[in-house]
């Protein structure tokens, strides 16, 4: 009972009759009121009109008409339609069916209810006093009680409307919960057995759906996502095994082969050499799962700044120019303006770097690789890197960026399986996707990523939400702080805050004019970087650094000179 | 030069104590940060290195903190097993100069406080550099060695650069990468050597003795002298 009182079903079924019994009464007491008013005012009505009618008699026939009129018609009446008296002015009877005066009803006219014994019943009768010219009395009454079951009949209706109400509540209620217990029963059996540990179990959906299904949906979606987390999880915690074992395998047994074969120095150096470098591929291995959790947490979205997108592919493609031509590969950059967009520029560097790296690994003998970055209508940013080598067929491309997951092609060259995996988590943390498509023959890696919209509209940047961008300078002796304004063409009054953190002195922020134009905005920091005497090597570098946040900028012989002017 | 190392794990710092030493350099260390605290604000060190997490109530950071509000200004090495780029962040930021991520080769550690070392000594605003007969100009950006003229890329002249300001020390190709190109990965392949052996090709013709040369297990070193 108490399992029944606490259910939900209960507690909505118990309102709904509450509710019911409300509107029910809301409606009935008017409605008899109104009824009350309307049949009283319907009796003085008739009784008035008797008056009226009898007064006439009266006045055409004097008083011994009246009464033989009246004994008349009591006479001919039902018993107890009406109840009729005359009496002289000294109350004496002269004709009616009431013995005598009514000891209520005082000598004035008007109405009156009171008891009254008729004609030896007991009843309630309603009376209008009317004084006759000559001072008789007339006393038109009607019984009550002919009207009084109507009550009872309205009360006992509205008890039986009541009744049913409740009783239907109270079925609907238990039916309800009947069905609801079901079907959340139906739930909590299928989450009873995933957290068991059967992950197979789905929750019942109906074509039709229902809040109830609605949320099905919602547990079951999500479901899916854990079962693929926790695949992934399994999957990941299988790789490692592998992948981290087998180095490990190789180091124990070239130690364990060196303690019993106990060789000459020369050729046991070489083995702790060899030693050594499986070590380091032990912590290459962990330093790039240790940077795929780092991205995959999203923590480093915090540290995201405004950022071309081509300028950071340019950079990368600047870097593998040599190691392409050294491998005869001609390796080129194509793009259509700075596609922005806000993200982390290391990040995004290591993503492109791993690309172009996979591209060199696989591209054909003088292929050819092609880095492009284009903003697209729709506001994407596509970073594509294209090859021409044996491409990954089909049935492998899904699989391919899941964590140490090595193709057939990649059999046997250098590599532990996780470069794509970092590419993909890198799109995902910068709200991109990555995809790969056939290249006819090769390869073209697409990385697309939502552009951040100028002036602001962009979602990752608001007009009132600075952008920001950190740089710790190693080289000079402080690491700065600066906070950008968002671009904004039409400002130009704007300032940078830096905040300067130096050794042991209490944090300095000072405020930089920064000009729209990007190349005067770096001499701008540059400039307050020196007046703050800071050696060459400092403006530098900061410089170099605002590379990766601003456009590329040249630092040519004029440039350091307008730097040193500024300085003096 | 005199480096003093903070750190409580025993083989580490037996390790990095005698490679110091065989190195021809002094070592102190401290296996606790009191003791550590105590060291670097009592005696003259030259480069400081300090573990991140350390016995007792007073970690690395705090020390790094305490020892730059108390105006002292030796280089600090950071030597941590946090290796999250915000954990770098905060190493510096809390006034450390270089930051290693555990586990590390002996000779990255070496060659970054080398740098350190020479760092600190300073050298006041340069114009120019200069190794044996390599000349560079940093204000109009051109190379050149002896009359020859050697024509660079804006890159190319970033690493020579770097590789001129750090002469006769030895240069990790992550320094590099940090440093010439901003990349903290590891980019996999080895592009650095490449680049290393293009701007090589550049400014050692044939009849030239060499400059720049590769130090095994290590990275390279830009030297005049044999």
């Amino acid at each position: 009972m108490n399992r029944l009182l606490r259910s939900s079903a209960f507690t909505l079924a118990f309102s709904y009759v509450a509710f019911g019994i409300a509107a029910l009464v809301l409606f009935a007491a008017p409605l008899w009121y109104a009824w009350q008013v309307t049949i009283q005012e319907s009796r003085t009505e008739v009784l008035r009109a008797d008056v009226q009618r009898l007064s006439e008699v009266f006045r055409r026939e004097g008083a011994p008409g009246l009464a033989a009129f009246i004994d008349n018609r009591v006479g001919m009446q039902i018993p107890g339609e009406r109840i009729l008296l005359l009496t002289n002015p000294a109350l004496h009877r002269l004709a009616g069916n009431l013995q005598e005066w009514p000891g209520g009803i005082p000598p004035e006219p008007g109405i009156y209810t009171l008891p009254v014994n008729l004609s030896g019943r007991q009843t309630h009768a309603m009376f209008v006093h009317t004084i006759l010219p000559g001072g008789y009395n007339l006393l038109v009454g009607r019984d009550q009680t002919l009207f009084a079951s109507l009550a009872p009949r309205f009360w006992y209706g509205l008890a039986a409307a009541v009744a049913v109400l409740s009783i239907a509540g109270a079925l609907g209620g238990l039916m309800i919960r009947r069905a609801v217990l079901m079907r959340v029963d139906g739930i909590r059996q299928t989450v009873l057995a995933i957290v068991q540990g059967d992950w197979s179990h789905r929750l019942p959906t109906k074509t039709v759906s229902d809040e109830l299904d609605t949320l099905s949906r919602t547990i079951n979606a999500m479901l899916d996502q854990l079962e693929q987390l926790l695949h992934g999880v399994r999957d990941v915690s299988n790789s490692i095994a592998h992948d981290l074992r087998t180095p490990l395998a190789e180091l124990r047994s070239r130690l364990e082969e060196l303690v019993l074969t106990r060789p000459g120095p020369e050729e046991a150096f070489a083995e702790i050499d060899g030693a050594v470098a499986d070590v380091d591929r032990v912590i290459r291995i962990f330093n790039a799962l240790l940077r795929l959790a780092e991205i995959d947490t999203g923590m480093r979205r915090s540290g995201f700044v405004p950022v071309s997108a081509a300028d950071v592919a340019r950079q990368a493609v600047d870097f593998y120019l040599p190691a392409a031509e050294l491998k005869g590969i001609a390796l080129s950059y194509r793009g259509n303006g700075p596609a922005d967009i806000s993200g982390d520029p290391v990040l995004l560097a290591q993503a492109i770097g791993n690309l172009i790296d996979n591209a060199l690994k696989y591209a054909a003998d003088r292929g050819v690789i092609s880095v492009e970055v284009q903003t697209l209508v729709g506001g994407k940013v596509w970073i594509t890197v294209a090859d021409d080598g044996p491409g990954i067929p089909d049935e492998e491309k899904p699989k391919v960026s899941t964590r140490f997951y090595r193709g057939d092609a990649s059999r046997g060259t250098p590599g532990v399986g996780l470069g794509l995996t970092l590419v993909q988590s890198v799109a995902k943390v910068h709200g991109g996707v990555l995809e790969l498509a056939d290249n006819n023959p090769g390869l073209r890696a697409h990385m697309i990523i939502p552009a951040q919209l100028p002036g602001g509209t962009g979602a990752l940047r608001g007009p009132a939400l600075p952008s920001r961008s950190q740089l710790a300078d190693t080289l000079g002796q402080l690491s700065l702080e600066v906070t950008e304004p968002p671009l904004d063409a039409a400002d130009r009054s704007r300032e940078a805050r830096c905040v300067e953190y130096d050794h042991g002195v209490a944090p300095r922020a000072f405020h930089v004019p920064m000009l729209p134009d990007p190349a005067n905005r770096l001499l701008g920091l540059c400039a307050a970087f020196f007046a703050r005497d800071r050696q060459l090597v400092g403006a530098h570098y900061l410089c170099d650094r605002f590379r990766s946040h601003a456009r590329p900028h040249q630092l040519d012989s004029g440039f350091v000179h307008q730097l040193t002017a500024f300085g003096k | 030069m005199k480096v003093l190392l903070v750190e409580d794990n025993e083989r580490v710092t037996r390790f990095v104590v005698k490679g110091l030493q065989e190195a021809g350099h002094v070592a102190d260390h401290a296996d606790n940060g009191r003791d550590g605290m105590f060291l670097a604000a009592s005696e003259p060190y030259d480069v400081i290195i300090m573990d991140r997490m350390l016995p007792g109530q007073i970690d690395g950071l705090a020390i790094i903190e305490a020892l730059r509000k108390a105006g002292n200004r030796t280089p600090i090495l950071i030597l941590s097993a946090l290796s999250d780029v915000d954990e770098r962040i905060r190493g510096l930021k809390s006034g450390g100069d270089d930051y290693l991520t555990k586990p590390f080769a002996f000779g990255e550690l070496l060659a970054r406080l080398d740098a350190l070392g020479r760092r600190a000594q300073g050298s006041g605003t340069q114009t120019s550099l200069r190794v044996g007969d390599l000349h560079v100009d940093l204000l109009s950006r051109r190379a050149s060695r002896g009359t020859r003229t050697i024509a660079l890329q804006p890159q190319e002249f970033k690493l020579l650069e770097y590789l001129m300001r750090h002469a006769g020390q030895v240069v990790t190709r992550t320094m590099l990468l940090e440093n010439v190109w901003d990349y903290h990965f590891d980019p996999q392949t080895n592009v650095v050597d490449v680049h290393i052996s293009k701007l090589r090709q550049k400014i050692e013709s044939d009849s030239e003795p060499p400059l720049l040369r590769t130090v095994r297990n290590a990275g390279y070193m830009l030297s005049a002298d044999e």
